[in-house]
């Protein structure tokens, strides 16, 4: 018979780490399978396996990084990935880059979040930084091209924002801004391109709840994080004259929403006491407005949450004696942080103003070589006169002439040619004007030729000089040829009468 | 719950199911008993008797006389042996007087019994130190001390919330004794000189309020609350805030209460009725460690090793033997400890596998201690053996509910940590 000492107590709840981790994997991975139906559906599946290849890469990547550390330290490979959870970072930094990140910029994020963001502190529950939020931030510092350029995306909500100095005082401009992502409530659901898992606000709000009931993460920090950003917002909205819709929108951009569940609630890196976390997630609300209407940075949550994290021994040292008797000084410390908050906004926000989006300016087209009316070039795939109208001096003909599409590209699906406007004066023998009636060559390229730059070279040339020519718009030789070869057309049809 | 400070308390699964509706087992004692020489950790007693001595049930034995009067008393008939040096319930090896029974179970009254209403309050204070009527709820701490010199009392408390898992031995001691829990509470309530008492039940024990509330019918001044069934709601500062919403530093007296435990009024009641003492004690017996969970009647100074071999022994052969509930609880090495007068439970668990991983900081046990305290940041400031802060985060105020081991995700001993931090601080006052 044993009897076995223990200190007390010796009961324990059912609820463990591992099963904490578990329900963590789950709620990330609803919001990843979200993405993956998402770009499947909406995309094509080109984009969907590229989010596949993402996660396994940051998956691989993490956990050969805990590997090779657990061997290198001489640690239990086994028993060392159990109780380091990489997989959590790794899913987390996959789910805030946007879809054309690649490979290689997120195997090096996951690598620094790993190896930098947790193991160089001594590992699990004693990193300073929330390592998904590290090794995101190294990768915008390292890779900003490679990272976040997206031919596929146009510009965030964020970034059209930040572009316009995060206000809109305007209120028809801001139906038509807001009009460009589907409107807030299409914000809220995320059917628009962005990060890969920080789209869907709805979504995430409800794997939330169900992370608050589960006990896995802290209600305090999303609930006072998110409110402290509209809070703010919305006194931003009412000192510049904004509607509702301004602070609505400050919660529905970004990654604002994934960050205050998924990474500011982090237990390791935010405060252990209840009356803690508050002052941090308010900390992080101030800071996310602020860095947003101010810093030169896009996006304000990232690094509202690495700075947080910074202070979080400072918290803990605020907040540290016996709880009971440290409420008054609990309240007195959030006062004083709101009072902060609201001042440093409202302050801020007297400096800021709309600035107007700038009108892009129509691209400029280069002229190259030249090409005759009457060369070779010309001669092949003749265009064709397809009607003629004299008036006077004036003839005017409608000339059928093949362009790229036709002769050249034969992917584009019952390509049409492009049909030109010729006019010659049949008395001083010279082009008037050259003009497209309908055009049909390749968009972006083609139509390059519509410009006048390049049309008005054909007024006042001379039909009967054999050695006529015009110079090409270069990037689009094959349309420039179609259309001398349309005016070549025009010509020998007005000199065989 | 507030936005400052967790919930301080926990709902436990309270395997109460084990013994709370079956037989009371009758336990005799065996061939000797031992009678601990301690009070409230005090070994400071004078012994009445000499070897050889007769005695009879209820023989006053031994005498705390100190600042505290406690009387000991034998609860067998028989021969006084000697003294012995055994493991204590305590986790500490103290002398007990052994006597040997001769199974007769002679009684002896050691004082006459009372009639509390005509007694005056000084006759009765006395009468109950006499009678040696200590805190059943684990303490022993002796229970006239609390009724001697009561200022600006205005509520008595009756706590008969048990709130550690497993142990029913108050509920069936209540049940059984209705009528003496109401007398007992009415002459504590006439010592306390409150105006009102509150017997405080769980509230899922709804069999148990209605029996209370049936015996009260007619009884003017005696109510009872229910209060949620959370752990520690049975100690005195969590169920006076349920209660009271007020705190208090050091007792409760400051807020104008008196707090005792429902079987110490039983027991009381008992003395006033029949002038007898504690000599017998219900405890319940339960876990998966023993093959027969149940709760036992059994004389003071009896060995667990009996009364377990009357259960039908262990059901394995490594376990965690637990001097009362698995929370508070310690475990001790041996079986040869015994009954006594304020002890009501022995746990018996079957040891089982404990993977612990790091801690990752997620601030449960800051949330739910129920002293307000931040076991995570003490035990991170006593392995730093960073004196001032463990002064900063008053350790001293642990009870050693073991709520933050319980509450730990990462199933580390945080009360352990806590309780090495209190260590330090009382080494440096000494």
């Amino acid at each position: 018979m044993k009897f076995t000492f223990r200190v007390s107590p010796n009961y324990r709840d059912q609820l463990s780490t591992g099963r904490i981790m578990r329900d963590l994997t789950i709620g990330l991975g609803v919001i990843y399978a979200f993405a993956l139906a998402y770009y499947f559906t909406q995309y094509s599946s080109n984009y969907g396996i590229h989010a596949l290849g993402l996660m396994a890469t940051s998956l691989i990547v993490a956990f050969i990084t805990e590997v090779a550390f657990a061997y290198f330290t001489k640690k239990k490979i086994k028993s060392h990935l159990l109780g380091s959870y990489p997989w959590v970072t790794a899913i987390i930094l996959t789910l805030m880059v946007p879809i054309a990140t690649s490979y290689f910029a997120l195997g090096f994020g996951t690598f620094f979040a790993i190896f930098f963001g947790k193991l160089v502190f001594g590992g699990f529950g004693q990193n300073i930084f929330n390592p998904a939020a590290a090794g995101r931030a190294a990768m915008l510092a390292s890779f900003a091209g490679v990272a976040v350029t997206d031919i596929t995306t146009s510009a965030t909500p964020t970034a059209s924002i930040a572009q316009l100095g995060w206000m809109i005082d305007k209120p028809e401009a801001v139906t038509k801004f807001l009009d460009q992502f589907g409107g807030l409530q299409n914000m809220f659901l995320g059917l628009y391109p962005g990060a890969l898992g920080e789209t869907s606000k709805v979504l995430i709000l409800v794997v939330m709840v169900f992370l608050i009931i589960r006990k896995v993460i802290d209600w305090r920090i999303p609930v006072f994080y998110l409110s402290t950003v509209f809070v703010l917002a919305s006194l931003i909205a009412v000192s510049k004259g904004m509607g509702f819709w301004y602070p609505l929108f400050h919660l529905s951009t970004g990654g604002l929403v994934f960050g205050a569940v998924f990474m500011a609630t982090d237990p390791v890196t935010n405060p252990t006491s209840a009356s803690g976390r508050t002052l941090f997630a308010i900390g992080l609300g101030i800071l996310t407005v602020l860095i947003r209407v101010k810093a030169n940075l896009p996006e304000g949550v990232l690094y509202s949450i690495l700075l947080m994290n910074m202070l979080t021994p400072s918290i803990e040292l605020l907040t540290d004696g016996w709880q009971i008797k440290n409420v008054k000084k609990y309240a007195i410390s959030f006062a004083s942080l709101s009072l902060i908050g609201i001042l440093l906004v409202f302050g801020v926000s007297t400096t800021m103003s709309y600035k107007a989006p700038v009108v892009p300016e129509e691209p400029t087209i280069t002229l190259g070589d030249p090409v005759g009316i009457f060369s070779d070039e010309t001669a092949l795939a003749p265009a064709s006169v397809t009607d003629k109208v004299v008036d006077g001096d004036i003839t005017t003909l409608t000339v059928s002439s093949k362009g790229y599409a036709m002769l050249q590209d034969d992917h584009s699906e019952d390509p049409q040619p492009n049909v030109l406007i010729v006019k010659i004066d049949t008395v001083k023998q010279e082009i008037v004007s050259v003009a497209y009636a309908t055009f049909s060559d390749t968009p972006n390229i083609g139509d390059k030729t519509k410009d006048e730059k390049f049309l008005d070279q054909f007024a006042g040339l001379s039909i009967v000089d054999e050695a006529a020519e015009v110079d090409v718009v270069s990037g689009a030789t094959n349309t420039s040829v179609s259309v001398a070869r349309a005016v070549r057309a025009a010509i020998e049809a007005v000199l065989a009468q | 719950m507030s936005i400052w400070i967790g919930a301080m308390q926990k709902h436990l699964e309270g395997h109460k199911g084990l013994t709370d509706h079956n037989d009371i087992v009758r336990v005799d004692a065996g061939k000797f008993v031992y009678i601990p020489l301690m009070s409230m950790f005090s070994t400071n007693i004078e012994v009445l008797v000499k070897e050889g001595d007769s005695v009879k049930v209820g023989t006053m034995i031994a005498k705390r006389s100190d600042h505290m009067t406690v009387p000991f008393f034998s609860s067998v008939s028989g021969k006084v042996v000697g003294k012995q040096t055994i493991m204590h319930a305590v986790l500490k090896p103290l002398e007990h007087l052994v006597i040997e029974n001769d199974g007769l179970y002679e009684k002896e009254q050691p004082f006459s019994p009372i009639d509390f209403e005509k007694a005056t309050r000084e006759e009765l204070v006395d009468f109950m130190m006499n009678a040696g009527i200590v805190g059943c709820g684990g303490a022993g701490f002796p229970t006239y001390m609390k009724y001697k010199n009561p200022q600006n009392i205005s509520t008595l408390i009756i706590n008969a919330v048990e709130c550690e898992p497993y142990i029913t031995a108050d509920y069936r001691e209540i049940s059984n004794n209705i009528d003496d829990l109401v007398l007992g509470v009415k002459a504590m309530l006439k010592l306390s000189t409150a105006k009102e008492a509150w017997i405080a039940i769980k509230s899922p024990k709804k069999e148990l309020i209605a029996k209370v509330r049936a015996a009260l019918v007619g009884v003017s001044g005696i109510v009872v609350k229910e209060v949620p069934d959370v752990y520690p709601m049975g100690w005195e500062r969590t169920l006076v805030y349920q209660l009271l919403k007020k705190r208090y530093d050091r007792l409760p007296s400051e807020i104008g209460c008196i707090v005792n435990n429902a079987t110490t009024a039983i027991a009381f009641a008992k003395a006033i009725r029949t002038g007898m003492p504690i000599v017998e004690k219900t405890l319940t017996f339960s876990g998966n460690g023993i093959k027969t969970p149940a709760n036992v009647s059994v004389p003071v100074g009896v060995k667990t090793a009996e009364i377990v071999a009357k259960l039908g022994g262990y059901a394995s052969e490594d376990v965690l033997l637990i001097a009362g509930g698995p929370m508070m609880g310690k475990t001790i090495p041996n079986d040869q400890f015994v009954v006594t007068p304020y002890g009501n439970a022995v746990t018996i668990l079957k040891t089982e596998k404990i993977d612990s991983v790091a801690c990752l900081r997620c601030g449960r046990c800051n949330d739910t201690c129920p002293a307000g305290l931040l076991p995570v940041r003490i035990n991170n400031a006593e392995q730093a053996a960073d004196l001032d802060t463990i002064v900063k985060l008053r350790a001293d105020q642990c009870i050693e509910c073991g709520l933050c081991t319980y509450v730990c995700p990462s199933k580390l001993d945080v009360a352990e940590g806590v309780r090495r931090a209190k260590r330090i601080l009382q080494l440096k006052k000494k």
